[in-house]
């Protein structure tokens, strides 16, 4: 069965998965950023060219807007009244978190040229 | 004892007000009800509901001090005074401290609280083993009075849409029931952004139970079946 | 409006929902907080882009980024955030504990509740302690 609108356990599951992704990014990021920081823009740089650290980055950011999405969405279907303009709210809150998307893969690309 | 008790009488008022009284503690005055009842002899204008006086018909669940509970089950002993009595929080009120309960219970009936099994019956009834039956405890013995639902968040902010505390209790009650065979469309009709997933694992809920229910985990039991399913 | 004065019973039920007089246990504390602090770090996601963008431009914008963050208002923001994501995360991480059964009986998640409630602060007080 199919069911319309806003969905239940699929963004349920999306908001755990994209916190557990995120807590172990942060938890090596930090210890890497605490072992062996990096204090001059050519490091910094260099390090996040990596291969491994570019997709590991671009994954967080995937994660981070999912699960902002789901967090946002859920503050919008509690609070906007009436419930007309949860719609409208929520396509702008979606196409703003598109355009940061956009903004972080330009970003990511330009470091590695 | 100095109690401030919500008023209102749609006939008279414009709006609810808050009515103090003080009543000297008979010694057979042991729970807020015996109180409450004491006071409409004085004034039998105060509405509330109330049965069994024993914790058992859910009729007379209010905001006591802030939190719901049964007075009927509510110690006199240790409520701090003045004792401010209301109505459910986020229940329309009829009169001073009786709600309407009819979006509580179309929720409730909305998770289709009965068993359902297509096959024949073997014998005279579905049996079931020890550790089946063992499953429906903690959930079976919800006497349906709303303090959860009505300490709920979610719910207030959503009564049409989120089932509720209550509701969703008795939903996993009959989806870990080994003889109710609709287990998928009951999951499935769960599965949307709001009858099951408004819940933010708060837990107000279980701190209200005047049965000492825990609604929050029988929630976290119906995610997580649904995590488990086959898809 | 003439004839439409009469209104029955129905159409008059208040409400009870004085938030500041119903009682708010430690785990809806938690809770609310944790939503306050998603919405602040969510907030704080497209500047925490722009200061990956311009910390990676070029030497200037790694140092005036290292400098923006000196000013006071930026500093109080910095305590806003590592409190939030401080008590967004350990409120997250119990949520997923209780997922899988771990602490969602009420003692101990009123135990957790505390736990991450203090914990966020001192982690504000350690942000604070530092940025100063
Ligand atoms: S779960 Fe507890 S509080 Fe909720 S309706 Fe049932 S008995 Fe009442
Ligand atoms: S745990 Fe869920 S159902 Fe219980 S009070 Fe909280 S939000 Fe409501
Ligand atoms: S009067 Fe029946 S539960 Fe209190």
């Amino acid at each position: 069965m199919v069911k319309r609108g806003p969905s239940g356990w699929l963004a349920w599951i999306v908001q755990r998965a994209s916190a557990l992704y995120m807590l172990a990014f942060l938890v090596a990021g930090l210890l890497w950023f605490l072992v062996d920081p990096p204090g001059s823009h050519p490091a910094w740089r260099a390090r996040m060219a990596g291969a491994g650290t570019g997709i590991a980055t671009a994954a967080f950011f995937a994660a981070l807007l999912a699960h902002a999405w789901v967090g946002l969405r859920d503050v919008v279907l509690d609070y906007v009244r009436p419930r007309s303009l949860c719609g409208p709210v929520l396509a702008g809150l979606g196409l703003g978190l598109v355009a940061v998307a956009a903004w972080v893969l330009r970003i990511l690309v330009t470091v590695r040229t | 004892m100095r109690l401030s008790i919500f008023r209102f009488d749609p006939d008279r008022d414009e709006r609810p007000y808050m009515q103090d009284f003080e009543i000297e503690l008979a010694p057979t005055d042991r729970m807020l009800l015996d109180v409450i009842l004491r006071i409409r002899t004085l004034d039998d204008s105060l509405a509330v509901r109330k049965s069994c006086r024993e914790g058992v018909c859910g009729s007379d669940a209010m905001n006591i001090n802030g939190r719901n509970g049964l007075a009927c089950v509510t110690p006199v002993a240790g409520l701090a005074e003045p004792v401010v009595l209301r109505p459910l929080p986020g229940f329309p009120v009829i009169r001073d401290l009786v709600v309407d309960m009819t979006r509580f219970f179309a929720q409730y009936d909305s998770i289709k609280p009965y068993l359902q099994n297509d096959e024949p019956p073997t014998g005279k009834e579905r049996l079931q083993s020890p550790r089946d039956r063992a499953r429906l405890d903690g959930l079976y013995e919800c006497i349906l009075c709303a303090c959860c639902t009505s300490q709920c968040p979610s719910y207030w902010w959503n009564p049409e849409k989120f089932v509720g505390p209550a509701g969703l209790l008795q939903a996993c009650r009959f989806i870990v029931d080994s003889r109710d065979r609709a287990t998928a469309q009951r999951l499935d009709d769960l599965d949307d952004a709001y009858r099951l997933f408004r819940c933010r694992t708060i837990m107000n809920c279980t701190e209200v139970c005047p049965k000492g229910l825990a609604p929050s985990r029988a929630i976290e039991a119906i995610r997580s079946a649904m995590t488990r399913r086959p898809r | 409006m003439p004839g439409n004065t009469v209104s029955s019973s129905r159409d008059r039920r208040p409400v009870f929902l004085n938030l500041a007089q119903i009682a708010l246990p430690v785990g809806a504390l938690a809770s609310i907080a944790h939503r306050v602090a998603g919405v602040l770090l969510a907030i704080g996601i497209p500047l925490g882009v722009y200061a990956l963008d311009l910390s990676l431009q070029g030497p200037q914008g790694f140092a005036r980024m290292a400098a923006a963050l000196e000013g006071l208002p930026s500093r109080a923001a910095v305590v806003v955030m590592a409190w939030a994501l401080a008590h967004h995360l350990l409120a997250g991480v119990r949520h997923l504990l209780m997922d899988i059964d771990v602490g969602s009986r009420l003692p101990e998640a009123r135990r957790s509740a505390w736990m991450v409630n203090a914990a966020g602060l001192a982690v504000a007080l350690l942000a604070a302690v530092t940025a100063w």
